[in-house]
């Protein structure tokens, strides 16, 4: 039902608006009948709490409000406060003689929305139909979250660390973890524990950074859910919270892990980045991992938090640029990017690197439209999820196993492209095959994300190439390598990412956009976010640098902003269905930017590329 | 009959102000009052009436509480009911009995037994007075409507 069903009729809301009234005293609910009726409000009223429960429990939508007094003959108002919370979701008013702060105190915890002291005024009253907007607002944000296990709990709406309250409060919650902005809070559980169902645990940025520290402290291979929940010391956060925690996180980490050793390597050889990314196999050397996502197939080798060479690079790989920047460009993408708090995001970010770097078990000849189809479900239920600052990781785990499939086709393309490349060195004019290939690459890239960043060296631009996590692009596209080489080729993110403009490469293929890009945009914002927190990465990196909060609207994620920022430099061509598209892309980033230096070697290399192709 | 009318208007005016100023009553009463319109002309009326019911029970349920010869007294029940009837006295503007009422808490949680036991005979008195003084006001009132007049809106200020 959605909100506006719920209430008699939208433009005139809140009059209509159905209360529930119990209080044992009849003069009391005499008054508050009339004085209910006063604010134009539906009135069913009764002087027994059980049966408000039984009119409750008869149909749940029947209501949209209650207020009980807090003493009661047959029930306590706070214990039948709670069984409404739980049972039906409504917002709940306590209504009491006592004015002591207890009590008050004591409503607040077990959910009620608000306290009202008698005898009640009807200017109160007049504005209790905030609860109820409120209440569904919440449950609707909510609801776009992904729906997995469902669990409940009566919330003020702020959550945070461990067991915390949804925003919504109790109804509607099932989805496991919410993500919220809000800071942690904590709710508490009485002895009706055993009525209550298990709490949903809001992975906000503050409780995530202290998993993280936790997880760094213990070392990663060492993390335990129970000795991280020990570290964190958070209240209400159970051991299983943790540990569900702790698998997605592992899964992301087994992701991009594989870039991070990618970039590890290239730091030290160029060779060995032709290398990497001519042969699907030679990936198999470097932290090879099951494609699978959610497999938890993480060989013991590959911890997902590697000490990395230098702090830039994990900042870059968060930042795959040219992913993101396509998304930027689409309303959905913006939303992604809005919800830094989403650990979905996150995870899909991951699921991107690892494709990259599992070269070797990239799913080739799979059926790429129904990754997309599942990718786009997934995504667009991620999306809405997103949205919202509740966010359940569950979500995003369903969309990982289409995502990281496609991801892995998408692999393919390096190869491909390096292969292309490969062949340059001897066509270009430079005697240097390696350092011309990544100059040529590098040039292409900086074309294709027209940023202004000036031919690094070699080694920087090995750097950059490897910096940058290369985000398959969400397309099936044929021609994959055009979403590697173009990953590659994403310059730098600091210099890079304030430069550039979501490209114009997206209109090629505005449907696997649309659905890319969800997962570009979640991607290019998550992995900064995590990143940050283990690494502790100075946000320099490629989050302020970049242009202000471009695409994020919230001013607390600054370092997931310039982090987008960074990806919206570095596009990724591949969206381009074909190698004409990227080149007309290229042509068109190269014409608008004008600041491409070498441009002549990038065009060059790319028509090369093209009729190697 | 105009004569009548005026007089008995006049008669309303000055009980009710009595009423306030003797503390019997209070806003709250006055905001009663206002919910009081031609949807519901005897709201009033109805609402004190019920509290007059709530009154009786709760009185009786205080002196049976109180009561030794079945027991040591329980101090809680009788604070039940007391709070309960401080809830319904401030909700309709009984003034005098809700400030009866704060010390007659007082006393339960206290657990003085002659306290509590003065502060019962004490609420029964109250409420009891206040019930006659508001009968005398309605019965004006109906009087001014059956002559024909209007129940003057008294300002309490």
């Amino acid at each position: 039902m959605t909100v506006e069903q719920n209430f008699v009729a939208l433009d005139q809301f809140p009059a209509g608006m159905r209360v529930l009234a119990v209080d044992d005293d009849q003069t009391c609910l005499k008054i508050l009948e009339t004085l209910l009726r006063r604010c134009h409000y539906h009135v069913t009223t009764t002087n027994q709490a059980q049966k408000a429960l039984e009119l409750l429990r008869e149909n749940k939508n029947k209501f949209d409000l209650v207020i009980s007094d807090v003493d009661m003959p047959d029930m306590d108002g706070f214990k039948l406060l709670e069984l409404v919370g739980l049972e039906m979701d409504l917002p709940v008013i306590m209504l009491s003689a006592h004015s002591d702060p207890k009590y008050v105190m004591k409503g607040v915890t077990h959910g009620a929305c608000d306290y009202l002291l008698k005898p009640v005024r009807i200017e109160e009253l007049k504005n209790i139909w905030q609860h109820v907007v409120r209440s569904r607002f919440d449950k609707n944000r909510g609801s776009n979250n992904n729906n997995n296990v469902g669990e409940k709990r009566d919330g003020s709406g702020n959550e945070g660390v461990g067991n915390s309250d949804q925003n919504n409060g109790r109804a509607n919650k099932k989805r496991k973890d919410q993500y919220n902005e809000d800071e942690d809070e904590e709710r508490d559980d009485n002895d009706d524990s055993s009525t209550q169902k298990k709490q949903r645990v809001v992975w906000t940025v503050e409780l995530h950074k202290k998993f993280v520290a936790a997880v760094n402290q213990l070392g990663y291979e060492k993390a335990m859910p129970k000795k991280i929940l020990d570290l964190m010391n958070v209240e209400k956060l159970t051991r299983e919270n943790v540990a569900s925690h702790l698998q997605k996180f592992r899964l992301y980490l087994k992701r991009i892990s594989g870039v991070t050793n990618q970039q590890a390597i290239m730091a030290n050889s160029d060779l060995h980045f032709l290398q990497m990314t001519s042969s699907l196999n030679g990936l198999d050397g470097f932290h090879h991992r099951p494609t699978t996502v959610g497999s938890g197939q993480f060989h013991g080798g590959t911890p997902g938090m590697r000490p990395f060479p230098s702090n830039g690079i994990l900042g870059r790989l968060n930042s795959p640029s040219g992913i993101g920047v396509r998304n930027l460009s689409s309303p959905p993408a913006g939303m992604f990017l809005k919800n830094q708090n989403d650990l979905g995001k996150f995870h899909h970010v991951s699921s991107l690197p690892l494709n990259h770097s599992d070269g070797g078990n990239i799913l080739q000849g799979l059926p790429m439209p129904l990754e997309f189809d599942q990718l786009q479900t997934n995504n667009s239920n991620n999306i809405r999820n997103m949205n919202n600052n509740n966010k359940s990781i569950a979500g995003s785990s369903m969309a990982f196993p289409s995502f990281s499939t496609q991801q892995n086709s998408l692999i393919r393309a390096p190869n491909n492209n390096l292969v292309v490349l490969e062949g340059h060195p001897q066509a270009s004019p430079s005697g240097f095959p390696g350092h011309q290939i990544n100059k040529r690459v590098e040039h292409w890239s900086n074309a294709v994300s027209s940023s202004t960043l000036p031919p690094p060296q070699t080694s920087n631009s090995i750097h950059h190439q490897f910096d940058v996590s290369p985000l398959p692009h969400s397309r099936p596209d044929p021609l994959e390598w055009n979403n590697v080489s173009s990953s590659y080729s994403i310059p730098f993110c600091d210099s890079a990412a304030s430069t550039l403009s979501p490209p114009a490469l997206d209109t090629t293929n505005p449907g696997a956009f649309s659905r890319n890009t969800d997962f570009d945009s979640n991607a290019n914002v998550q992995p900064g976010v995590f990143y940050d927190s283990l690494q502790m990465r100075q946000s320099g990196n490629y989050g302020p640098t970049t242009d202000a909060a471009m695409l994020s609207s919230n001013p607390k994620e600054g370092f997931v902003v310039g982090q987008q920022k960074l990806q919206s430099g570095g596009f990724m061509v591949a969206d381009a269905g074909s190698l004409d598209d990227i080149v007309n892309s290229t042509m068109k980033q190269e014409q608008s930017q004008g600041e491409l230096s070498g441009g002549d070697m990038g065009y060059g290399g790319f028509s090369s590329l093209r009729t190697c192709i | 009959m105009d004569a009548l009318i005026s007089q008995l208007q006049r008669q309303f005016r000055d009980h009710t102000i009595s009423l306030y100023q003797q503390g019997f009553l209070d806003d709250q009463f006055t905001e009663l009052k206002k919910l009081q319109d031609d949807g519901s002309p005897d709201f009033v009326a109805e609402v004190l009436s019920l509290f007059f019911e709530d009154c009786v029970k709760l009185i009786s349920n205080m002196a049976r509480a109180l009561d030794q010869t079945t027991g040591a007294v329980d101090f809680s029940t009788v604070g039940a009911s007391v709070h309960q009837l401080k809830g319904s006295s401030s909700s309709v503007g009984a003034k005098r009995v809700k400030a009866l009422c704060v010390s007659f808490k007082d006393f339960c949680e206290a657990q003085n037994f002659e306290g509590c036991v003065r502060c019962l005979q004490q609420v029964d008195i109250e409420y009891k007075t206040l019930k006659s003084k508001l009968q005398d006001l309605f019965n004006l009132e109906k009087q001014i409507i059956q002559a024909g007049g209007i129940v003057p809106q008294v300002d309490i200020n």
